[in-house]
This record gives structure tokens, sequence and C-alpha cells, in this order.
């Protein structure tokens, strides 16, 4: 089986370096998301994998081989492309089978191996058609067909999800993730679609301006970011960052003093993460909360959030049930909770280790 | 009561103009060659026009010049037109690469499809003289002839300096028409190709060239119908000569109406020059299959 191993990874367009030094390791049979905002270089490091891009610097190898300088046929990967890419002209018979006809397996192995893929996929009514003919869901289909029935070393996926309406979605996700668990090939999946990256993936790679940020599993992303970027981009609603200070080991929001103790050698200028579920609503004047008032009230379904506003321009958001009520610019209070506020020093945006107990647990970035 | 007009007659006024135009411009000159054709009318004797069967056509057919030109005809347009659209995707395709730059290039390749055929045919002429032309004087520098070539003076040749010029002036229409179509061939495509395994051959062959044959199909239709029926540039570059050697359809109807004043078989061969393009263009659109792919859909 093969792992995928990148060393000191970069490329420039131009004067933009779009990767920066990049090192990462995808495991064996593991489902990899690449994740992160538009621009951060998650499609480059996907073509550069493939071979589509030629790397500026560094190395990338498939188990011992070293494969940057090999073009993509030779690479023994499959690729899911966001359009699917399926060649217009020809049906999905020959669409599936065009990587095997390339490569000259005989007609009768073709169609047999066709003909399983599409067994798998249910989509054995439709060999004879043309793209255009098929819907999103259909099209999409074909494109994995086309990546599995070479039985490729690693599959490499750019949102491949994108392009289809909601509800398909959340079922091909289910269904991308059984088709992983069935076949056990390595999968690179590329998203900067949080959702997607949390249901599917062994591991989540979360990437901003071409570095790696965090590599964890969905569970550590999004329990112990390592840093500011992880813990605004992952989570919805977005996790609260408010500014607040270690005053002599205690931590203070706008004056007021929390149930929290600052680490040690924490800096005097602290960032303070809390999601939003991890936030109560309290009576004004109750020890160990915050005051302020109703900003805005949004029901979302089941759950309410309720946006505070404790100091001028400065909102926290709680997220409560749905029964609980609350009036614009009522004064009321929020309360932390104190063993999932989340401390980062605003400097280098690093997560600051709380306790032996609360290790980050990531690389530096 | 005010006047009022229902959507339908309104429709039907903002087409008149187009209409009025088409069938002034276009249905009616048809008719009318149509017409001649069936009477002799000599432009000298605009009142006597006996009608006269199908004697004109009689006249055409058996005439060896109407054959002589046919044959012709279909060289000067066959390979006109092949040369065209072959040079014309290798352009295209060149053209398609993103280098730097490149768009200057595409700019001045229009260059020869602006400048009015009067004006190349003339330098053409002054280029390819025999005696004080540039391209035999380079050609004899570099070495590559011995002699001085008659590029309009020997029949080979003229005909050969005629389909020179017609390609030249009329490539850059199909680049444009192809590297239109190259445009829009998602660039995702030819990742796929390269994935699966496909060298640059077989992309062009599996992936190009199956989206450029419609779009191919309707550039060699019109440049076949186009080139068929052209006039100007032979009459300017050789006048049809040396002797008869560089007449097409288009000289000979000219030729039959204007100097032999028979407006009649001049009418004739151009509602057989009419015949024969409708028949090879249905024929050709058939036989590529043009359109089939969307009804299929």
């Amino acid at each position: 089986m093969t792992d995928v191993a990148i060393r000191r990874l970069s490329k420039s367009f131009g004067a933009n370096r779009v990767l920066k030094a990049l090192d990462l390791t995808v495991p064996s049979r593991q489902f990899v998301t690449l994740l992160g905002p538009s621009g951060c270089g998650k499609t480059t490091l996907l073509r550069l994998i493939a071979g589509l891009e030629q790397p500026s610097e560094g190395e990338i190898r498939f188990g011992e081989r070293r494969v940057d300088g090999l073009p993509p046929g030779e690479r023994n990967i499959a690729m899911v492309f966001q359009s699917y890419a399926l060649y217009p002209t020809m049906d999905v018979a020959r669409n599936i089978g065009y990587g095997l006809e390339v490569r000259g397996t005989p007609k009768a192995e073709r169609r047999e191996r066709v003909g399983a893929v599409a067994r798998v996929l249910e989509i054995l009514h439709l060999l004879a058609r043309k793209p255009r003919q098929l819907s999103g869901g259909q099209r999409q289909r074909v494109a994995l067909g086309r990546a599995m029935v070479r039985k490729p070393d690693i599959f490499l996926m750019d949102e491949p999800l994108s392009n289809l309406d909601a509800k398909l979605r959340a079922a091909m996700r289910g269904e991308l993730r059984r088709f992983h668990l069935d076949l056990g090939t390595t999968t690179i999946y590329v998203t900067h679609d949080q959702l997607e990256a949390m249901t599917m993936s062994d591991l989540v790679v979360v990437m901003n301006e071409g570095v790696v940020l965090q590599i964890g599993t969905p569970e550590e992303v999004y329990a112990r970011p390592a840093n500011l970027f992880v813990a605004g981009f992952i989570g919805t609603p977005p996790m609260n960052l408010v500014p607040a200070r270690n005053e002599g080991g205690r931590v203070t929001v706008e004056g007021h003093p929390l149930p929290v103790a600052a680490p040690a050698g924490a800096p005097a200028e602290l960032i303070l993460g809390i999601r939003p579920q991890d936030v109560s609503m309290a009576a004004p004047g109750e020890p160990g909360t915050i005051p302020g008032k109703v900003w805005m009230v949004e029901l979302i379904g089941s759950e309410r959030l309720i946006e505070v506003e404790i100091a001028p321009k400065l909102r926290v958001t709680a997220q409560v049930r749905a029964s609980h009520r609350a009036a614009l610019d009522d004064a009321v209070a929020v309360r932390l909770d104190p063993a999932q506020i989340h401390l980062f020093d605003p400097a280098s945006g690093r997560a600051l280790a709380r306790d032996a107990g609360r290790e980050t647990g990531a690389p530096p970035a | 009561m005010r006047f009022r007009l229902s959507d339908r007659q309104v429709g039907v006024l903002f087409m008149l103009p187009l209409l009025l135009a088409v069938a002034l411009f276009l249905v009616w000159p048809i008719v009318e060659a149509v017409r001649l054709s069936f009477v002799r009318y000599n432009p000298l004797r605009p009142d006597d026009q006996p009608f006269v069967g199908l004697d004109n056509y009689l006249f055409v057919l058996e005439d060896p010049l109407f054959w002589e030109s046919f044959r012709q005809a279909l060289v000067w347009t066959g390979v006109s037109t092949v040369a065209q659209a072959a040079i014309g995707v290798g352009l295209a395709l060149l053209l398609h690469q993103p280098l730097r730059g490149i768009n200057a290039f595409r700019g001045l390749l229009l260059f020869p499809y602006i400048v009015p055929t009067v004006v190349i045919a003339l330098n053409w002429r002054w280029l390819f003289n025999a005696e004080i032309g540039i391209v035999n004087h380079l050609l004899l520098s570099a070495g590559i002839i011995s002699e001085r070539v008659a590029w309009l003076s020997t029949p080979d040749m003229a005909m050969a300096s005629a389909i020179l010029l017609n390609v030249w002036k009329y490539t850059p229409f199909v680049v444009i028409v192809v590297l239109a179509r190259l445009q829009t061939i998602p660039t995702e495509l030819y990742d796929a190709a390269r994935v699966d395994g496909a060298g640059a051959l077989r992309r062009f062959r599996d992936i190009t060239l199956p989206q450029l044959a419609e779009v191919l199909a309707v550039v060699v239709v019109f440049r076949t119908i186009w080139t068929f029926n052209k006039f100007e540039e032979i009459y300017l570059l050789t006048r049809g000569g040396p002797g008869t050697s560089t007449y097409n359809l288009a000289l000979y109807a000219f030729d039959q109406a204007m100097a032999n004043l028979r407006m009649g078989v001049g009418a004739a061969s151009g509602v057989i020059m009419l015949a024969l393009l409708l028949a090879g263009s249905l024929l050709y659109i058939r036989l590529t299959g043009f359109g089939r792919e969307d009804r299929a859909a």
C-alpha cells in the first residue's frame, strides 16, 4: 500500500508563492482531507501530487518511489474533478474505460472491468449514454467509476461534491466514505466545506496561505485547534474569539475575572476562544460571568443564537435552546464553560497549553 | 377609436425591413437568374427575350470550356479548402498556447482577412512577377531556384499561385472559428486525459478533434461554397489565364454573360453552380453527422 510523503514542497506561479516549503505525510489507506479557504493552495497541492503541475522545489514520494518529474499517467493515480471532466464525445462505457484503453488493455477485459465498476456504482443501465444525457449525480458516479476502474494506488478528489445539490451531496458523502472503506485506497480529498471534511475524513489537513496549519483527526482539529486560524475556520457557527488579559495568572475579559488560570509563561495579552455552544446565558451580576446587552437573536431550528455585546463592538455568541427567549437590549450576562476555553498567543496565533490534561497535541504550524 | 395592433402584427412590422431586403437582394436575384437561364438575352437587345427552353443548359453542358472550368474549379476549391482547414487548425492550436504576447499574433493573423482583395491581388502580381518580383529575387539569392519561375504565366504555376493567395487570405477565417471553439474546451478534460495516461497526440485525437468536428464541418462547407463561387481573386490575379488554365465556373459565367453577351448562358451556369453547391453541402453535412448529437440528446 502507498503512503504519500511530501517534503519541502514549494510552488510559485510567477511571483506568487502558492505553496511554501510544505511537509505532509498521508498514511496509507487513509482518507485525508485538505481543508482551507479559496486560494490556500489545496488544489495546487493536489495537482502537484497528480503531476498536473511541476513543483518549484521539494519532492513527492509514493511509498519508496519518487514521483515528482513523472507524468500523471505514470503515477498510477486517479483523479475526480470538480466539473467531473467527462469526455463529452464518448459514451459512459468508453469514459470509464478510457484509461484502460490508453494503456492497451484488451477489449474483452476492458468491458468486463467497466461492467464490474458500473455494477458497484449502479450505472450499468447508463453505459451507452453520452455525458450530456446524465444528471449531476449520475455524472458524479461516472467520474468515480473512471477513477475506480484502473485500481489506482491513490485517489485524488478535487471538490467532487460541490456541483451537486445539498440533498444529493449529503447522500454522496456517505457513499464516498463507504467506497473508501470497501476499497481501502489512499484518498486525498480537497474541499473548502468543513462538513465534508469532518464527516468523511480519517485525517484533516487544515491549510491557509500555502502552509499546513494543523493535521489531526476531525475530533482533534475541532476540539483542540492548534492556532487562531484553525479555531476560527472549523466549526459552525464559528468560535468566539475575544481579547483577554492575563492578570497575575488569572484570565480576565474586559476586566471581568473568569474562573480560568492562565498557563505559566503566558503573555499579558491573550485571545480567548470559546464555541457558542459552550456559552450559556446567566443573570447579570452572577460571579464568574460577563455582563452585556442582547444585540441580536437568531433562531436556527432547534436552537437559538444570542449575540451579547459585552463591550462596544465586542460581541459573544451563545448557542442556547430555542425555548430560551431573549429580547433585544435586555441586560444579560454570559457564562463561559471554563473547561472549554481555548487561549491563544495573539503574537504567534498559537494555542497555549492550558494544563497537562489539555495538550494541543498538534505540531507547530 | 384608437388604432391598435396585436403582438403578432407588431412582430410582422419589425420583421418587415429584413423581409423586404431579403426579397429584394436574395430572392429576386435568384428567381431572376433562374428565369434568365430559360431565355436568350443579349444585353444590347433588352427588348428581345425569347423563351428558349433548355437551350442555354445544353449550350453550357456541350461547351468544353465549361467542363474545363468545372475541373479547375474542383481543384481550386478542393486544394484551397483542405489547405485552409489543415493550416487553420494547426495555427489555431499554436495560437491557443498560453504564451506571452500571443495576443499580438492573434491580432496580426487577421490582417490578410481584412485587406481588400484588389489590394492583395495587385500586390501578389507584383510580388510574383517573373522579372521584377521579390519572390523570384529572394529564391534566386537563397539558391533555392536556379532560374526565374514564371509564377503567373504557366498554367500549373498560375493555378498554384491563385490557390496560394486564397489560402493566405482565408486561413485566418478558419483560425478564428477554430480558436474560438478551442477556447471553450474545458482544460479539465485535458487534465483528466493526462491522468488517464494519454499523450499529446492521443489527447488531440480523442478530445480536441472530436470537439472540433462540428465547427470544422461548418467551416469546410462555408469555405467550399465561398471558394467555389470565388471570382475576384482569380480575375484580378490571372484573369483566368494563361489561356483558360485558371478559369473556374464563376469566371466562366462572367465571361459568357459579360464578354460574349450571352446573359442566358451565364445565368444557366450560375444555376448549375447553385445546384452543385446545394447537393454537395447536403451530402457533406449528412456524411459528417452535423447536428446529429443534439437531436439525440
